[in-house]
């Protein structure tokens, strides 16, 4: 199936909106657990940002951008704003009444405890991300999509909306800020 | 380390992968279910205002005769069917839309005004224009 195709799947029936989850739920989660390092913000800020898709899918329509592109913007600017704001709000898992509440925090609990096990694997890259938290946005963007999703370049500026150009030039100056703050260590 | 290096390093350090997620098809049902687009029908809005609106193009064609006569000659006549169109239909218009509003607002996760009020302003109208039919009918 194509993603036009589901993309008027979910147009018309809701409940579809479940096969683009399979597609891209555990992508997103994996960029954002990159970018923060923190399994309990990574599942609250890709639950906030597929919300948010479902609730603007109706006036997404393909003007050269894919729905995976259009996803990572939408959790880009989500990741954006909770470390902009640090927005406190109730929980979207509350929000959204989901049903069977304590099966779902089970759920939860159990890949807590997985992916936590997994992030202390990789604790090289938890010193680098923690360093790279400490660049401005502009910069963090970049290098997580660059060079912990493996994005191309194309695909970067598409996502941030800006010009390969300017992404060469973020790429460059981010690079070196964030060596200069590694090597301190 | 040169800028070269550690860019490869960057490159082949390993980094968490995520392969299963035991929460993803609860969430995916819930976000499915989560209505916030709430609003009623403009259409049962349509009734009191198109009555109200005859009563006034009688008042304007029928001379000796006012807006508010011509309601009270309603309520005379149609006593049930005025209470139901002029009363209870906004009072239950006005609690559902501030309802509406407050579960958006609930939704959104505390929203900026301005995007706040670009998702509930149809709810705004109808409120407006049930206290609109509601003053019209205690005149």
């Amino acid at each position: 199936m194509t993603e036009s195709e589901l993309l008027n799947r979910i147009k018309s029936n809701p409940d579809d909106f479940a096969d683009l989850f399979i597609l891209y739920y555990k992508p997103i989660f994996g960029y954002i657990l990159r970018r923060t390092g923190n399994f309990d913000e990574a599942a609250d800020i890709t639950a906030e940002a597929f919300f948010k898709a479902f609730k603007h899918i109706n006036n997404f329509s393909y003007k050269g951008i894919s729905i995976k592109v259009w996803l990572y913007r939408i959790a880009t600017n989500e990741l954006n704003l909770h470390i902009r704001q640090k927005k406190k709000h109730n929980s979207i898992f509350e929000r959204i009444g989901i049903e069977d509440l304590d099966i779902f925090n089970d759920y939860l609990q159990e890949d807590r405890k997985d992916y936590e096990k997994e992030l202390q694997k990789h604790d090289q890259f938890l010193i680098v991300v923690k360093e790279l938290k400490t660049l401005p946005i502009k910069y963090q963007e970049v290098i997580s999509l660059k060079y912990f999703e493996g994005k191309e370049n194309k695909e970067i500026a598409e996502i941030l909306l800006i010009k390969e150009g300017t992404l060469k030039s973020l790429l460059s100056r981010g690079l070196e800020k964030l060596r200069e703050k590694c090597n301190q260590i | 380390m040169e800028k070269e290096d550690f860019e490869e390093k960057l490159v082949q350090m390993t980094k968490p992968e995520v392969n299963q997620l035991k929460h993803q098809d609860m969430l995916a049902k819930a976000i499915a279910n989560a209505k916030d687009k709430t609003v009623l029908s403009w259409w049962w809005l349509i009734i009191p205002l198109y009555v109200i609106s005859m009563l006034l193009m009688k008042s304007l064609f029928m001379p000796n005769t006012t807006l508010i006569s011509n309601i009270h000659e309603l309520t005379t006549r149609q006593k049930l069917v005025t209470y139901i169109f002029f009363l209870i239909l906004p009072i239950f218009f006005i609690l559902f839309n501030i309802m509406s509003i407050r579960k958006v607002y609930h939704l959104s996760g505390n929203p900026k005004s301005f995007i706040f009020l670009k998702s509930v302003w149809l709810n705004i109208m109808m409120i407006l224009f049930s206290i609109l039919i509601l003053i019209v009918f205690s005149l």
